[in-house]
């Protein structure tokens, strides 16, 4: 583990850590100056309104990924119901906010405390299963949370909530950025202690993390909480930012697919992988699903790019960085073998 | 005071009774070897002690303490640390850290830190063995390191009892040799073992006390040489037949219930 991180950052900082930071910086900046003034000076990218919705929605989607991560990647718990946190925490601000007329800050701060307790109190039953049965029961947990919501009327039921529409590119873009960040350090955080290596354990051998005394269901929850709070953040900002939200665009089990496919990517496991993926992903998807007619090939290339990672980069995009070339045909046997071990 | 006192054990997985109301101590410093035939009911044992199986009825006490039903993690920070027949280690991690996730989990005198769990993962390497090549990925390790990597990190949790479970099998006569004279050194640190073996020579060779189990019973217990001679243990072993051709005054036959070999 510490070996692998070790291996990570030393091309890393060579190639990719100055472009890294640059573009962070103008992302970050860039946008101060106002849509307006980015407009008049003609900037690429970030001066584009529609730009500036994928650029959100990619921070939003690396919140998502990496908090899929840290229950998925870090504690080998693959969940298919994190959308239900997603959508508990934009639920959560989408009535404080518009029945009961909560200021959107206040409500914002409750999103992943009803999120991460819903997670507590399914976590602790769920996380006694483990691989297939683990997934498909939180497949269901995140359809019926889903079918609930539609059909309770204080919800909004299947019409939807709707919000007062609050008109900032910037307040929305720099919400998701910091979720983002947060979600980006508290990954770095739990690697950093006696908790994330006890997840590590988990992942790799749950038995013998328990006789080495690693208190496993205690962890285990723990992680999917944490997971469930960052995923709850995110759809709180996402009520607000969207002013509209329903079954359809807040429960989409589709959502939860893609958190996955991008922190499998990426690199599952790995504090950057998810962010490499989130961005990649999404950006490909903008891209392919931009073309009008052409929508259906989105879904096919999309299709054919994760069969050809999972065969031949199974440890993620963000392996690239590592010490020896990628490129190589060893590099390839060495993977197929690790994989099939 | 005994270090660990097991009375009246039992265990049944469906129609199968694994273990019947075993019944023996352990005192400190003992090196105390239990063998058996195949079914026996040996690694039921070490799962109902180490906490990764409940036991249907009896008692397990450590320091005068039950610590039946106990949670496996709770009982590896009391002082037990256990290795598997069949290796668990975390594959993707080297040795050193596969190591030292003991010190960072497991100690009863106080948990490591990651980094200084590292740095106490390095002189238990040294002792097992495996100091060349405390920096390789698991996945490159031969089946005889991977014994001793169980070994490595049972011990860096500083356990007062070390329980192994079948750690000689399948290594040729020098390595055994090795893995005798690495239990010796574990042993003269201070650390009470109990070891499951089917390799007779390490009975003798550095058990204090041997205990024979069959069908889920305790056959006999006593001095090593003796046991391994007691008439009754060539019978579990090599049947009934067998035992009277060796022995002439034969031994009161032991009564198995039933077919618990499954």
């Amino acid at each position: 583990m510490i070996a692998r991180e070790e291996r990570v950052p030393r091309s890393l900082r060579r190639f990719a850590v100055p472009i890294g930071i640059a573009l962070l910086a103008y992302v970050i900046l860039v946008p101060l100056t106002s849509t307006d003034t980015a407009q008049q000076a003609g900037l690429p990218l970030l001066a584009d309104k529609l730009w500036f919705r994928i650029a959100t929605t990619v921070a939003m989607f690396v919140v998502m990924a990496s908090a899929w991560n840290i229950i998925g990647g870090l504690t080998g718990y693959a969940s298919f119901g994190n959308v239900a946190f997603f959508g508990l925490g934009a639920y959560t601000v989408g009535v404080l906010v518009s029945s009961r007329g909560w200021p959107f800050p206040l409500a914002l701060i409750l999103a992943p405390v009803t999120a991460s307790l819903f997670a507590l109190i399914v976590g602790i039953p769920l996380l006694r299963l483990r691989g297939h049965y683990f997934a498909v029961a939180t497949l269901g947990i995140g359809v019926a949370v889903g079918e609930l919501v539609n059909n309770l009327g204080p919800l909004g039921a299947s019409t939807g909530l709707f919000l007062p529409i609050v008109r900032s590119d910037l307040l929305f873009f720099y919400l998701m950025l910091v979720a983002a960040a947060v979600a980006v350090l508290s990954t770095w955080l739990i690697l950093r202690t006696r908790f994330g290596y006890g997840l590590l354990a988990i992942r790799e051998n749950e038995e013998a993390a328990k006789i080495i005394g690693v208190n496993t269901n205690l962890y285990k929850v723990a992680a999917f909480c944490i997971a469930a709070a960052l995923t709850g953040l995110a759809g709180g900002i996402f009520a607000q930012w969207n002013s509209f939200i329903n079954q359809e665009n807040v429960f989409a089990i589709s959502d939860n697919v893609q958190m996955i496919l991008m922190a499998v990517v990426g690199g599952a496991g790995t504090v950057l992988g998810p962010v490499a993926g989130a961005i990649s992903l999404e950006l490909i998807i903008q891209t392919l699903a931009g073309g009008g007619s052409k929508a259906v090939y989105s879904q096919i290339g999309l299709g054919v790019l994760l069969a050809v990672c999972v065969i031949f980069i199974p440890r993620g995009v963000i392996d690239f960085f590592g010490g020896q070339s990628r490129l190589s045909l060893q590099y390839l046997r060495q993977t197929l073998r690790e994989t099939s071990a | 005071m005994s270090l660990l006192a097991v009375r009246d054990l039992s265990k049944r997985f469906g129609g199968v009774k694994a273990l019947a109301g075993v019944t023996f101590t352990v005192e400190p410093g003992q090196v105390l070897g239990i063998i058996g035939p195949n079914g026996a009911g040996k690694t039921t044992l070490l799962n109902c002690i180490s906490g990764l199986t409940r036991p249907d009825a009896g008692d397990i006490r450590w320091d005068d303490r039950s610590i039946t039903g106990m949670p496996a993690y709770r009982i590896a920070r009391l002082g037990i640390g256990r290795t598997f027949q069949i290796v668990r280690p975390f594959p993707s991690m080297t040795v050193r850290e596969n190591t030292a996730m003991g010190g960072l989990f497991g100690r009863p005198d106080g948990r490591l830190q990651p980094a200084a769990a590292l740095k106490a993962a390095d002189e238990v390497i040294d002792l097992v063995g495996l100091g060349e090549k405390r920096h390789h990925a698991v996945l490159r390790l031969t089946v005889p390191d991977r014994k001793r990597l169980e070994v490595a990190r049972a011990l860096a949790m500083h356990p007062r009892l070390l329980l192994l479970d079948e750690v000689m099998a399948g290594l040729n006569q020098v390595e055994v040799e090795q893995a005798l004279t690495m239990v010796r050194r574990v042993q003269e640190g201070g650390v009470t073992i109990v070891l499951i073996e089917h390799v007779m020579s390490v009975i003798v060779g550095v058990c204090t006390h041997a205990l024979v189990l069959n069908f889920g019973r305790t056959l006999i217990e006593g001095p090593p040489a003796e046991v391994l001679n007691d008439p009754r243990v060539i019978e579990a072993y090599l049947g009934e037949r067998y035992a009277r051709r060796q022995q002439p005054p034969p031994a009161p036959p032991s009564k198995g219930d039933g077919n618990a070999q499954a």
